[in-house]
């Protein structure tokens, strides 16, 4: 069906060329749109016309005329006036809406196609051929963008995100459940990954500014063909889950660049579980506190120099080297050698992980 | 318009990650303050808060009376103007500017108003019917800043808005923001990583660093009395000169030394150096390019601070000249009127003025003496 305000436009436009008013019913004679002041008193004989064989009549100085969308019934037209013109109006007007409920028939197909094809839901063939049939380009290069927004539902937010795309004429904007939007982008070919990323940033601005709500955007790699458009959307989700793990306060988050992290993710719980228990037993990594959390972050971040990182600590280097020592004595590795560096900072990821994916329940 | 009170706020992420620190400031009502720092120093995070785009991790904000922590962005009442913006392709000015009042499902009359209003104060009036692809550079990020505007916010927030525009459009797009703040009289917190907008926008300046406000001050007071370092480091282009230095007295007097270099300091200075116990310390030496000079009545004036260089590089910038140069092991700038008469490989003389020198805590870094 069309929505009523687009119905309503589309009438008043061709009133406002032709002079001749209009009206459309829904089949049980309920106004859909008009600008007749007495559509009411119509109807009545809209329900019987509806009800007969008739295609077209003349009836109360109107002219009635059936939209029909694969064999059933879905508007009348009403051309007010008994002139010529009424008649040749209403048809045209009936023709346009007919036309308006095969392009949004159109639309409706695509959405679902990309739904499907999003969610591995159709055999490789059946890709192709509804592709085909949608007159959808198979070989070219697209890539999916996940939007999360922070509220179920965000109209405002795929409001913004449908206009700021609407010269881009080839991309499909759809949804799969109700926090994400999904836009599955056709890559240009002078367009590179960081070009992409930048323009998830001014997404990511104008969904701020504009709708003033809190977004994630996650990127998939980009792809060649559309068969492989799913496994864009797999990374997506995946950058969006371990993005919210590993890269706190990073509000765009691009697959390709996951880092270890991706890796993480992917381990069994119990694998995780282990490696902690061998490496820490008792004291586990989740034990440091805040303070000697960011003492090893910032020291990683300087590259392991201790002047430097005492520096950004605003700490005298010898609170620095106790700290450094305390945590030697709590976790039994020295974060000043580069291999028990390593293991503590895949540590502290993996009970991340850990943490993040018991309370998520999963 | 509102005044902003920001109390003990802290931003910590899950991983520990402290962004901000304790920061505490009071912004009047009307005032045009500016976050400023190398990147990754928390100002954008301060925004965010601010805007509601990032949880408070601890510490309170007030926009006016009101605590805000847990108050949702878009009932913040403050409109925000980011580095990436963009204009929607197939809409009208008109139509860009009045989109966000549109999604707040204001009614249509006072959308009118508003877009005409905020329209005539970008003198963006003709521009109304265009789409964005005949505008230009500049008025397009006048579109961006009308968005905004139309909100009649609270508080301005604005994120190094003009970061992404050449460095001519950034000159005009600064004097612009510099005239809407006397237009709109309003509050704006600006954030930005350019010292030259900091300088030129702002009734104060928060210069911050690794998530602290190092120094709150006007920006004339900034530049010459920096509290620390970083300070005095960060702000002015080309930056301060530093040297390390040992403070010797001799008699009544104090010197800095370095090498073979020797600079007696002003009675005033001396009396802090020896105050603050610095005598026989290690501290470091800062003088601002355009505190060193080469006029004969400089030289004649100061031959207690006079050293004598070679030029090592010369660089005509039209209205100055910066001469590069080493001075026991360490590089100088000096900027002199462009009539020099200097040359690479002149060897020249140079008077470094002595109640321009700043003496810094080499351990704390924190300012000795202005």
């Amino acid at each position: 069906m069309i929505s009523n305000p687009i119905l309503q436009k589309t009438l008043d436009g061709i009133t406002e060329i032709s002079r001749v008013e209009l009206c459309a019913f829904e089949t049980d004679g309920k106004i859909a749109a008009s600008n007749f002041e007495d559509a009411k008193n119509y109807e009545d004989a809209v329900v019987d016309f509806a009800d007969s064989a008739a295609e077209n009549q003349e009836s109360k100085g109107c002219y009635f005329f059936k939209v029909s969308d694969e064999g059933s019934l879905e508007y009348i037209i009403l051309a007010k006036g008994g002139s010529g013109d009424a008649y040749m109006v209403g048809k045209m007007a009936a023709f346009q809406v007919q036309n308006l409920l095969s392009a949004y028939k159109d639309r409706f197909d695509k959405d679902n196609f990309v739904k499907s094809l999003l969610l591995d839901n159709m055999l490789l063939v059946d890709i192709y051929n509804r592709a085909k049939k949608l007159h959808i380009e198979t070989e070219v290069s697209r890539i999916v963008i996940i939007i999360e927004t922070q509220h179920e539902k965000d109209s405002n937010a795929l409001e913004i995100v449908r206009n700021l795309n609407s010269s881009r004429t080839r991309d499909f904007i759809t949804a799969v459940d109700e926090k994400n939007i999904i836009i599955v982008r056709e890559v240009k070919a002078d367009e590179t990954y960081d070009d992409i990323i930048k323009s998830c940033y001014t997404l990511l601005d104008m969904l701020n500014m504009e709708a003033m709500s809190q977004a994630y955007i996650a990127l998939g790699t980009v792809v060649g063909e559309i068969r492989e458009v799913s496994k864009s959307y797999k990374e997506a989700k995946m950058a969006l889950n371990v993005g919210k793990i590993f890269y706190d306060g990073q509000k765009v988050i691009a697959y390709s660049k996951l880092g270890i992290g991706r890796i993480i993710y992917q381990l069994p719980m119990p694998v995780c579980a282990t490696f902690i228990k061998e490496i820490f037993g008792e004291h586990t990594p989740d034990s440091l506190d805040a303070e000697t959390i960011e003492t090893v972050t910032k020291f990683f971040e300087n590259d392991f120099n201790v002047s430097e990182t005492a520096r950004k600590l605003y700490i005298h280097r010898n609170t620095l080297v106790y700290r450094l020592d305390k945590i030697q004595k709590i976790t039994g590795l020295d974060v000043r050698n580069f291999n028990d560096a390593v293991t503590l900072t895949i540590s502290l990821m993996v009970t991340k992980y850990m943490k993040y994916m018991e309370t998520t329940n999963f | 318009m509102a005044s902003l009170s920001l109390k003990n706020i802290s931003k910590v992420y899950p991983n520990g990650f402290v962004a901000v620190k304790d920061f505490n400031l009071e912004i009047e009502d009307k005032e045009f303050i500016i976050f400023v720092g190398p990147s990754g120093c928390g100002k954008s995070t301060t925004l965010r808060m601010i805007a509601g785009l990032e949880e408070i991790s601890s510490g309170e904000l007030y926009i006016g009376d009101k605590l805000v922590n847990d108050v949702e962005p878009k009932d913040r009442d403050i409109a925000m103007v980011f580095q990436n913006y963009a204009l929607y392709p197939h809409m009208s000015v008109f139509d860009n500017m009045a989109f966000g009042l549109k999604l707040r499902k204001i009614p249509k009359e006072q959308i009118k108003r508003q877009v005409d209003e905020a329209a005539r104060i970008l003198d963006l009036e003709n521009l109304l019917d265009r789409k964005p692809k005949a505008l230009s550079g500049g008025q397009r990020q006048r579109v961006a800043m009308g968005r905004a505007i139309v909100r009649n916010p609270k508080v301005f927030l604005m994120d190094e808005p003009l970061s992404n525009l050449d460095a001519k459009l950034r000159v005009q797009m600064r004097v612009e923001i510099s005239r809407l703040h006397k237009k709109l009289e309003s509050t704006i917190i600006y954030v930005t990583h350019d010292q030259t907008e900091a300088m030129t926008l702002g009734t104060r300046i928060v210069v911050m660093r690794d998530g602290l406000i190092q120094q709150v001050d006007s920006p004339i007071n900034l530049y010459n009395y920096p509290t620390n370092l970083f300070v005095a480091g960060f702000m002015g282009s080309p930056a301060m000169n530093f040297v390390d230095a040992e403070a010797v007295q001799e008699g009544d007097s104090v010197s800095l030394k370095f090498g073979k270099v020797s600079i007696k300091l002003p009675e005033k200075k001396a009396k802090a150096l020896i105050d603050g116990g610095y005598i026989g310390k290690k501290v470091v030496m800062g003088i601002r390019p355009e505190d060193i000079h080469d006029e004969e009545v400089m030289l004649a004036n100061n031959p207690e601070t006079t050293v004598e260089v070679t030029i090592r590089l010369y660089e005509l910038l039209g209205a100055e000249v910066f001469l590069y140069f080493d001075l026991e092991g360490t590089s100088f700038t000096a900027r002199v009127n462009p009539r020099t008469t200097a040359k690479i490989d002149d060897t020249i003389k140079l008077a470094l003025d002595p109640n321009k020198i700043h003496v810094f805590d080499k351990e704390t870094e924190m300012t000795i003496t202005n």
